[in-house]
């Protein structure tokens, strides 16, 4: 707790306390004790005590004593004090604020304690969610490349087509495998913080262009709708994992989504963001799914599942979107289907090189 | 087999990867002769005057960008560069160091012959005396003329130096820093954004639809690559 001008919020809000302290004595003094009006101090130190540290408690205990002495202990308006007995209180007082200050720090380092054991039970939920997740992703493809491997190399019978089926087999899986390597390592990279954004001028319509020559394969199943417009204005982004976060996107809505399903990208700047969609036409998702799917190794429960494939991609999506000061969000579209949308702040765009004569509009 | 289509040199540290380029890229008529490390790769460089060079990033004894360096030191020869995706800090640091390509680990073995031949025939075919032909557009550099279906297209002074700069390295990457030096000057290499409005009015005068582009094509992270209809 020591944030730029933590000093003058605690020993203001010391101050203050000890204030209203002496506000609701004032009009406590007609009908009470003057012992009660101590109590309505104490309370206040107290509450410092719970919401600032050591310092501003102490203040405020000494305020305290000061504010009752001068203004209620007889003879008020000075600061002499006729009954030796109120120096009593005034010991009291300043001891119940230092310690109360005291189990406040102490209850506060432990409620800080609490919360890293928290983090480190969920951080550990999520590390044997990932195992058993990769574990389970790992064995199906392995599965076909070790019998499709071992029959190619142990039997004679089997024919041309066969063999090319089976060699087939095994470059689909292990491409398979190594994009889910690809996407565990990265998802552990952001996760650590161990990537620095390379962040540089953009088109969007470019890194869509390049990721659907990158997808082209796996999207052919489905029809595609690109809806970019050609003026759309360049954003600083790390292109890299922006296209990571298209690529991810499209391959979800493809992967969850029969056949032939309508797939539109879209994207529209509007003031100072940029916003992206995905939308599927697709069976959609449920209302419960629109909060979690972000959440690591949530698959898509309801939807049509061709190829299995844990929630990776989509907490990667957040991951990147999050350090570009984006926010990504599910939607369900009105006639059924799924939209997932992320947005990206806007910067004033850079100078253009003057000179060139047809450079008229950008 | 008949007699071999030249000599590739493979510095590569892992044995399997080493045999499977061995037997794809001998089965494909080319000699191959192996190193299993970056000092004696270079060395080997030197030695047997290879063709083309294909080199892993990841080497354990030196680092594969100093390797190209060395080479680079007294040989123009094709160097091709295998790494892993998420490397694209070392794709870029091999590039502008003078590697003339890269493929992605894992690769399969029809990519990587594509960047073989097309990384050979660069070297055969150096010069643009003919038409660039970009499916409907062609341009002719030395009479300063782009047409698409035709028709003349206007192209600006520099949209020329770019185009011309992409075709002199036709079929292979280049990257921002090596384009923006070559077209407006050693000062402006950190402007990439230059290069995203000016690919961009390029691919609406060339592209048949300038967001999927199949020629003027974007790699991600590293540069372009223009694509020439194969001849």
């Amino acid at each position: 707790m020591s944030w730029p001008g933590y000093r003058w919020v605690a020993y203001g809000g010391a101050a203050g306390a000890t204030a209203a302290a002496t506000l609701v004595g004032l009009a406590m003094r007609p009908h009470f004790e003057l012992v009660n009006i101590a109590m309505v101090y104490l309370l206040a130190v107290v509450a410092v005590a719970l919401r600032f540290t050591r310092g501003p408690t102490i203040g405020a205990s000494v305020l305290s004593v000061v504010a009752f002495d001068y203004f209620f202990v007889p003879p008020s308006g000075t600061f002499s004090v006729d009954d030796p007995q109120y120096l009593l209180t005034f010991a009291m007082m300043l001891g119940v604020g230092l310690v109360v200050s005291q189990l406040a720090a102490i209850v506060r380092a432990q409620a800080q304690v609490r919360a890293r054991l928290a983090l480190d039970a969920e951080t550990e939920r999520i590390r044997n969610a990932l195992l058993s997740s990769i574990s389970h992703d790992l064995r199906t493809p392995l599965a076909v490349i070790c019998g499709a491997s071992s029959s190619l190399a142990g039997r004679t019978d089997l024919s041309p087509e066969e063999r090319r089926e089976l060699a087939q087999d095994i470059f689909t899986q292990a491409r398979d495998m190594s994009e889910l390597l690809a996407k565990v390592l990265e998802m552990t990279r952001l996760e650590s913080g161990a990537i620095a954004l390379q962040r540089d001028w953009a088109a969007l319509n470019e890194i869509a262009g390049s990721v659907l020559r990158r997808l082209e394969e796996r999207l052919a199943t489905h029809m595609m709708m690109i809806d970019l417009p050609a003026e759309l204005p360049l954003v600083r982004v790390d292109s890299v994992l922006m296209e990571q976060v298209l690529a991810n996107l499209l391959e979800n809505a493809a992967k969850h989504t029969p056949p032939r399903t309508l797939i539109r990208l879209r994207a529209q700047a509007s003031g100072q963001v940029m916003t992206v969609s995905v939308e599927d036409f697709g069976p959609g998702l449920d209302e419960g799914e629109l909060e979690h799917v972000f959440d690591k190794f949530e698959r898509g429960g309801g939807w049509v599942s061709g190829r299995g494939g844990m929630g990776l991609g989509l907490s990667i999506c957040r991951a990147i979107v999050r350090l570009h000061g984006g926010a990504i969000w599910a939607e369900r579209l009105p006639g059924g289907g799924a939209a997932f949308r992320f947005t990206l702040p806007l910067e004033p765009p850079p100078e253009m090189p003057a000179g060139d004569c047809a450079f008229v509009n950008g | 087999m008949a007699e071999a289509r030249g000599t590739i040199l493979v510095v590569e540290d892992e044995p399997e990867i080493r045999r499977f380029l061995r037997s794809s890229l001998g089965a494909e008529g080319y000699k191959v002769v192996e190193s299993p490390a970056g000092q004696r790769g270079a060395l080997d460089a030197g030695m047997h005057k290879p063709d083309l060079v294909i080199i892993d990033l990841g080497l354990p004894d030196l680092d594969g960008v100093e390797v190209i360096r060395r080479i680079r030191e007294w040989s123009p020869m094709p160097i091709l560069v295998v790494s892993a995706r998420t490397q694209e800090r070392s794709k870029v640091e091999a590039l502008d160091a003078g590697a003339d390509d890269y493929v992605t680990k894992p690769f399969g073995v029809g990519e990587l012959l594509a960047r073989v031949r097309v990384a050979l025939r660069h070297v055969r075919r150096n010069g643009i005396g003919e038409d660039l032909v970009l499916g409907e557009s062609r341009i002719n550099f030395e009479k300063r003329v782009a047409t698409r279906a035709g028709r003349e297209v206007h192209l600006t002074p520099i949209e020329f130096r770019l185009l011309g700069c992409l075709a002199k390295h036709l079929g292979l990457v280049v990257t921002h820093r090596q384009l923006l030096r070559e077209v407006w000057g050693p000062s402006h290499v950190e402007h990439t954004h230059y290069l995203r409005i000016y690919m961009k009015q390029l691919r609406e005068k060339l592209e048949a639809d300038p967001v999927r582009p199949q020629h003027l094509v974007t790699e991600t992270g590293i540069g372009y690559r223009l694509v020439a209809d194969e001849p």
